[in-house]
């Protein structure tokens, strides 16, 4: 399975964490752990994370223990500097040393009560199916050391409580298109709007009369009456939803069809307020995933939507993204058909489905040879650069993550990877109700969604979409196949909290659709030894919710990550 | 219903004067009213055929009925179309049809207070169109309508879209019918003006386009008046003695409905105040010139404002005018600081809330799978701090009383159309579906016979079947 490959592979090491090298306010990670600090050291914690702080104006308002700290004193501040000048190793040393000793602590020790948060609702969801009322949560350093029903709160602890609200642990999308500007957002009609030319300027903020949605892949405005072509709109559809689909630009390489050397961590602009908008719907784990455009696409990246600048890299790099379908001929920046009188270097684009399965099966086909020692000919042949990562895939050491839509798609998909000996996880998936069997024999988990009917934009004009159905992921979750949900594009009223909300409605149990946004795509995505429920040791990636979690009238009203408030909306 | 029987009187109306005309001597009066009996009990008995039970109690559902308290077990009692008791002790009359709501919800029919969905065409081209009524343009067929029962709405109000200046008459239909007769509830219930510019034209040419509409029907009332007084002269052979001024002045009071051209009746009647506005603003700064319109030429009193997000920020001058408010399918505003590029979001219902300005809600079935629910966007007020009453009545009674209709629908009152939606569960809850809608007190829509949604859930039909 894709997800046991990579653990065994690129693994780090959970709780062994260390970042230093804060001279001259340059926050450098070091390692992708978060930062814990031992409990009779706080000041370089206060260090670490203050420095961030002060280089990241635009951070959602919130609480900052660490801030707090800070304030202590002067001397506190001189030791802070101090704490900032030591060596790399010797502070990695030190915090991979004290970590150790970190969920023995007790928490309420009478040194450092004050760093301790307190989080207490009505119920906590624990994300594995288990509930405890009226419960309560310890953080410390940034992790959960506790969780239970309400206990003794250690003195001088900070608590926040909600009321009838809930605590679950922070939604992870293992399947997200993260764009570098928030794109969701409305941007003035102007500029900036004609500058992206793909996409409209936010229509229903400005209710421009006879505007479709903000989703409409084209930058028209719709003639009153008269029919989009490329969404559809005026028309209404029948129990269908419009799912907005806006192009990836960051992440639409056009320049081959195999790209898999390519990192979509170098497109990732990780202070996109993308970010913010996913960190206010409860989102606080990503997988960024390329666009659909290339036939062997990007290495996708998982980062963390908030928190210590420093710390937002979860991986650089995790799966390869491969796509069937329509996608990889049509989709992308400049990735149209070519005319019939230019051609230009698009003209290679695979034009058919046989087109697309042919670059994938070269590509590994080619692999196999320049791994044998044998000739890679061919103008189409993969590169070097490409064939190395593919030779990853092959020996699953790189996850690979395969995109389609319509039964055929899928089916390829299965077939294509049996002939080289491959595991995958399924992207997007439509079709999947109609390809129960065949993803349970192949053992292939799913990345589901987002839940739609009859979608307008890129999906709309895709054709694959024509048979969804609402009950998809149930069909997956009784089947027993791993299920993860996700939203990819959308946010706010069609982000991932609501399509655990759609599941809802459309026959999942609270407690699978919590799990499939949350523990199962940490799973998928290797990293459920570190968020994904709430338990001791974890880390305090979680959102406290006004009722419970999904419901139509509750909403996530604190959201925290690595034990610090990055989102606090309690007072409106 | 009404409609329907107003048709066949009609019809058996008009198949009296050609038969009358073949009448010969011998066959007098009494014959024609023999044929007439036969008629009606021909159309009497075709109504028994297809008349569904005029008596339906809905019992032991809990009742929501908007105006007055909720009932946590109750029954609704509807006889021929009408909301005739609702309580937890009402006598139900032995020949009712009784159908059990145990553990449902039972909620008055919700109403769509603004939509083109149900046109085949949003706008017309023309900027100023107040003789067109929307009865000419409302297609049945429209999925639109299918999905709004589905969804538990059974009013709307179908009005053309905001790309117009004055667009044309709209009309409050229930989304089910084979003809616009059949659906409709209440004809000639609004004229659509717009302060935002429609395609084309700048605010200035939308006011300026406006403004002139008004007085050229100022100029067109006095010349009609001097000419309708003139008429009156030429009956009694009397001669123009007058000033043109004073001769409108005398013949104003002469002027009846017929004596306008249909380009200007519906202005007519709109500043009599016969007629509801509907006034799109698109921009908080839209508000004041809707508001300067409507009330120099007289209908502020019957104003609706459908407003665009930003028009949150005018609150305080649409809270002076008294007028209710329909509020942007997505409730939220956002707007980016374009120096600093700092979001601002606001919750618009929020603002009119605390404002104490009674709003309506739309939905918005092109876009979302939860937006084209009402309910849903009532949730997503409860969800972002408004009282789950006012949020309740911006889908129900709100819209109700801005079309003026309030006393036949909008809430479970006595006397009142029996419009009404059965929810499995809670309306504010997500997993609440609509499993019966009854509309003048019929069943309109099961769920459990509904195959396009059971498409959806994977159950193939023969009727859905590819």
């Amino acid at each position: 399975m894709t997800a046991r490959f990579f653990r065994d592979s690129n693994k780090t090491e959970p709780r062994a964490s260390a970042r230093a090298d804060i001279r001259g306010g340059m926050a450098t990670r070091v390692n992708q752990r978060p930062c814990i600090t031992p409990g009779h050291f706080p000041v370089l914690h206060a260090a670490c994370s203050d420095t961030h702080n002060a280089h990241d104006p635009e951070r959602p308002r919130g609480l900052k223990p660490a801030a707090r700290n800070a304030e202590a004193g002067n001397a506190l501040g001189l030791f802070q500097r101090a704490a900032g000048t030591l060596s790399i190793c010797s502070c990695a040393i030190l915090f991979a040393a004290a970590s150790a000793s970190l969920a023995q602590q007790p928490p309420s020790g009478a040194t450092d009560a004050t760093d301790i948060l307190v989080l207490k609702a009505a119920t906590l969801y624990v994300g594995d199916g288990r509930r405890i009322e009226d419960g309560m949560i310890v953080i410390r350093d940034g992790l959960i050391v506790d969780v239970g029903a309400a206990m003794a709160t250690p003195a001088g602890a900070r608590v926040i409580e909600i009321e009838d609200g809930s605590i679950t642990p922070g939604l992870i999308d293992a399947n997200a298109a993260v764009e570098s500007e928030d794109l969701v957002a409305p941007l003035p009609r102007g500029p900036r709007a004609v500058l992206h030319g793909l996409f409209h300027p936010g229509h229903s903020e400005d209710a421009s009369p006879g505007c479709c949605g903000s989703s409409c892949p084209r930058a028209i405005r719709h003639v009153e009456g008269t029919k989009c072509s490329a969404c559809g709109f005026p028309d209404a559809q029948p129990s269908g939803l419009a799912v907005g689909t806006r192009m990836s630009v960051s992440t639409a390489e056009a320049s081959s069809e195999v790209i898999p050397e390519m990192r979509v961590i170098d497109s990732v602009n990780l202070r996109s307020r993308d970010f913010d908008r996913l960190l206010r719907g409860g989102v606080t784990t990503v997988y960024t995933s390329p666009s659909s455009a290339a036939v062997i696409g990007a290495q996708g990246a998982i980062v963390r939507t908030g928190g210590a600048f420093g710390d937002r890299i979860v991986r650089e790099t995790y799966a390869v993204k491969a796509a069937m379908g329509v996608d990889p001929s049509r989709r992308g920046r400049g990735n149209s058909m070519p005319s019939r009188r230019s051609v230009t270097f698009h003209t290679r684009r695979p034009g058919t489905r046989m087109g697309v399965a042919w670059v994938f099966r070269k590509a590994l086909h080619d692999t196999k040879r320049g791994l044998a020692g044998l000739e890679v000919y061919g103008a189409d042949a993969p590169g070097e650069a490409s064939r190395e990562v593919l030779a990853r895939v092959l020996a699953g050491e790189v996850p690979l993550r395969i995109q389609a839509r319509a039964q055929h798609d899928i089916l390829a998909a299965i077939r294509l990877t049996e002939e080289f000996g491959l595991s995958f996880t399924l992207e997007e998936g439509t079709d999947a109700y109609r390809c129960i069997d065949e993803l349970k024999a192949a053992g292939t988990p799913v990345v589901f969604g987002p839940i739609y009917v009859t979608p307008v934009g890129w999906r709309g004009l895709s054709g694959e979409v024509r048979n969804a159905r609402v009950h998809t992921l149930r069909a997956l979750i009784d089947a027993g196949i791993e299920t993860a949900l996700s939203a990819q594009e959308l946010r706010d009223e069609d982000g991932l909290a609501r399509q655990a909300m759609y599941a809802i409605r459309f026959g999942v149990s609270l407690d699978d659709a919590l799990a499939a946004v949350t523990v199962v795509p940490a799973r998928l995505l290797g990293i459920d030894d570190v968020v994904g429920t709430l338990e001791v040791g974890k880390r305090a990636d979680l959102v406290m919710w006004s009722g419970e979690p999904f419901d139509a009238v509750s909403a996530p009203r604190v959201v925290l990550i690595g034990g610090e408030v990055v989102v606090d909306t309690r007072d409106g | 219903m009404v409609e329907v029987a107003r048709a066949n009187e009609k019809r058996v109306g008009a198949s009296r004067a050609p038969l009358s005309r073949k009448m010969v001597n011998n066959v007098k009066a009494l014959g024609i009213r023999v044929l007439l009996v036969v008629c009606a009990a021909a159309f009497a008995s075709v109504e028994a055929i297809a008349a569904p039970p005029t008596k339906l109690a809905l019992q032991g559902g809990r009742i929501i009925p908007i105006v007055g308290d909720e009932i946590a077990k109750g029954t609704i009692l509807f006889e021929n179309g009408r909301i005739t008791a609702i309580g937890t002790d009402v006598d139900i009359p032995y020949d009712a049809m009784v159908v059990d709501v145990s553990g449902k919800v039972v909620f008055p029919g919700m109403i769509d207070p603004h939509s083109a969905r149900g046109l085949d065409v949003a706008n017309e081209s023309l900027p100023v169109t107040p003789f067109l009524d929307v009865y000419d343009s409302l297609d049945p067929s429209r999925l639109y309508f299918e999905d709004a029962l589905r969804d538990g709405v059974t009013g709307v109000h179908v009005i053309v879209a905001n790309n117009c200046v004055i667009g044309s008459l709209s009309r409050v239909v229930h989304p089910i019918g084979l003809t616009p007769d059949e659906m409709t509830i209440e004809p000639a219930v609004a004229l659509k003006l717009s302060v935002a510019p429609k395609r084309g034209f700048d605010r200035m040419m939308q006011m300026a386009t406006l403004r002139e509409t008004f007085l050229e029907l100022a100029d067109y009332l006095e010349r009609r008046a001097e000419e309708k007084y003139e008429e009156s002269l030429e009956k009694t052979d009397k001669k123009i003695d007058i000033g043109p001024v004073e001769a409108a002045k005398r013949g104003r009071p002469l002027l009846r409905d017929s004596d306008y051209d249909d380009k200007h009746l519906n202005l007519v009647r709109l500043n009599r105040g016969d007629l509801g506005a509907f006034v799109y603003c698109e921009k908080a700064a839209d508000v004041g010139r809707a508001v300067r319109i409507a009330t120099t030429n007289g209908f502020i009193h019957r104003t609706t404002f459908v407003l665009g997000s930003e028009c949150y920020k005018a609150a305080s001058e649409l809270k002076a005018t008294g007028r209710p408010v329909v509020l942007a399918a997505n409730l939220w505003h956002r707007e980016r600081d374009p120096i600093t590029g700092k979001l601002r979001e606001t919750f618009v219902p929020s603002v009119f809330a605390k404002a104490g300005i009674a709003f309506s809600l739309q939905p918005s079935p092109d876009t979302s799978l939860a937006e084209r629910y009402l309910n849903y966007q009532a949730a997503r007020c409860v969800r972002n701090g408004v009282s789950r009453g006012t949020a309740l009545e911006s889908i129900t009674i709100n819209p109700a009383r801005a079309l003026g209709l309030a006393g036949r629908l909008g809430s479970l009152e006595v006397g009142k159309t029996a419009n009404v939606v059965v929810f499995s569960g809670d309306p504010l809850e997500f997993d609440t579906w609509v499993d019966l809608v009854y509309i003048n007190g019929i069943r309109a829509y099961d769920r459990t016979t509904d195959v396009r949604l059971k498409r959806l859930f994977g159950e193939e039909t023969p009727e859905t079947a590819e």
